[in-house]
């Protein structure tokens, strides 16, 4: 019975964990706006982690500069288990305009799967908010699955 | 015992929240949001501009040839747009637009790809004009039998229109005439061999030497953009 209460409880409230790889800080100013009370994802359960360690959502930004690398895959490597991937923007997906730099590294779906792509450059919080709920959506089936 | 926030405090339990309800009410993008790329295939003619002045490197093209001509596969990553609308922007004929829909929400790459198919066909050779006496005998054998009489008309008029050329060339004041393929033609008279359209042509059709005061056009590398025409300084380019 307590199970199913924790199932209920931690599937309704994902936590976000936000990486900046190098990102313009455009779209880290967006993902913020979400959380404010204009949109006010917490009314939808998404509440901004501290630690890598609390969070389900990982939220990446940026197209993964070379010294952001090691520090990007070692935080997402501290989230536990099933956890779920979010790139925003176009930089994480592709490096956007600034791919085929000698300080680029990504795309980030060469190092980790990636759960859901928001595009847009930079997305719009109503973007954000049916990225997260998709993200929500996924971490649910992959709890189930892990059953 | 005063308490003066009671009455603020039950006015705002009835009162409806103040955030944008988004999931529940859908909220519209303004007027001029440069959201998702909508792509006409149909209104392409593949001058190749957009994916010159694409900054992301959005913008790819395949050309698979076929019997009909060059089926070009058009296809925009949404993925690494930057949506600065530079190629709607510089669309000569309008082919793409970038919508207000910015639900731009993916599980796979390819969901994020808007592509479109075109067939573009070689362009139609024109029966070419005899010149020396002994040439015309090579082209009418090669001809079709049940055509004869038409090509043999064009033929009469390509004739025609050599004569009137160096006319044309030699009297200044005859007006120049937008030709009816759309390919741009030149007004001797206004322009001033300034190269311009030379350097903004997208396809490299046109030879322009400043000092010879020489206009030259590459009819099988035109894609009649109309690009030409409107970057001349003078006006000088009809289409």
């Amino acid at each position: 019975m307590f199970q199913k209460l924790i199932e209920e409880s931690t599937g309704k409230s994902p936590w976000l964990f936000h990486i900046n790889a190098g990102s313009c800080n455009g779209c880290d100013i967006e993902l913020v706006s979400v959380l404010t009370p204009r949109y006010d994802a917490e009314r939808l359960g998404f509440k901004l982690a501290g630690s890598p360690r609390h969070a389900d959502i990982v939220v990446v930004t940026g197209p993964i500069t070379a010294q952001s690398l090691p520090r990007v895959l070692r935080s997402i490597e501290q989230v536990p288990e099933p956890r779920c991937i979010v790139t925003m923007g176009s930089c994480p997906q592709s490096g956007n305009v600034f791919r085929g730099s000698y300080s680029i590294c990504g795309p980030l779906s060469k190092y980790v799967h990636v759960d859901v792509d928001v595009a847009g450059c930079t997305p719009k919080p109503e973007a954000v908010i049916d990225g997260l709920a998709l993200a929500a959506r996924i971490l649910q089936e992959k709890r189930r699955a892990k059953k | 015992m005063d308490f003066p926030f009671v009455k603020e405090a039950i006015s705002q339990l009835f009162s409806k929240p103040s955030c944008a309800m988004y999931p529940a009410v859908e909220s519209v993008a303004a007027p001029r949001y440069r959201g998702r790329i909508a792509f006409d295939p149909t209104k392409c003619i593949n001058c190749m501009m957009c994916e010159r002045v694409c900054c992301g490197g959005a913008i790819t093209h395949t050309v698979e040839k076929t019997e009909e001509g060059d089926r070009i596969t058009r296809s925009f990553n949404l993925g690494c747009c930057t949506f600065c609308a530079h190629c709607m922007d510089f669309c000569n004929h309008g082919a793409i637009e970038l919508t207000q829909d910015y639900h731009m929400i993916a599980t796979k790459e390819e969901d994020l790809i808007v592509s479109g198919t075109f067939l573009k066909k070689p362009p139609v050779k024109k029966p070419v004009p005899p010149k020396a006496p002994a040439a015309p005998a090579a082209p009418k054998e090669t001809k079709a039998e049940p055509g004869a009489s038409g090509s043999d008309l064009e033929r009469q008029k390509g004739e025609a229109d050599v004569k009137s050329s160096p006319k044309a060339e030699t009297e200044r004041s005859a007006p120049v005439l937008p030709r009816d393929d759309g390919k741009p033609v030149q007004d001797p008279a206004k322009c001033i061999y300034c190269t311009i359209c030379a350097r903004k042509c997208p396809a490299g059709a046109l030879t322009v030497d400043r000092a010879a005061k020489t206009w030259a056009l590459d009819e099988d590398a035109c894609v009649a953009c109309g690009t030409c025409a409107s970057v001349c300084p003078k006006k000088a380019i009809l289409m």
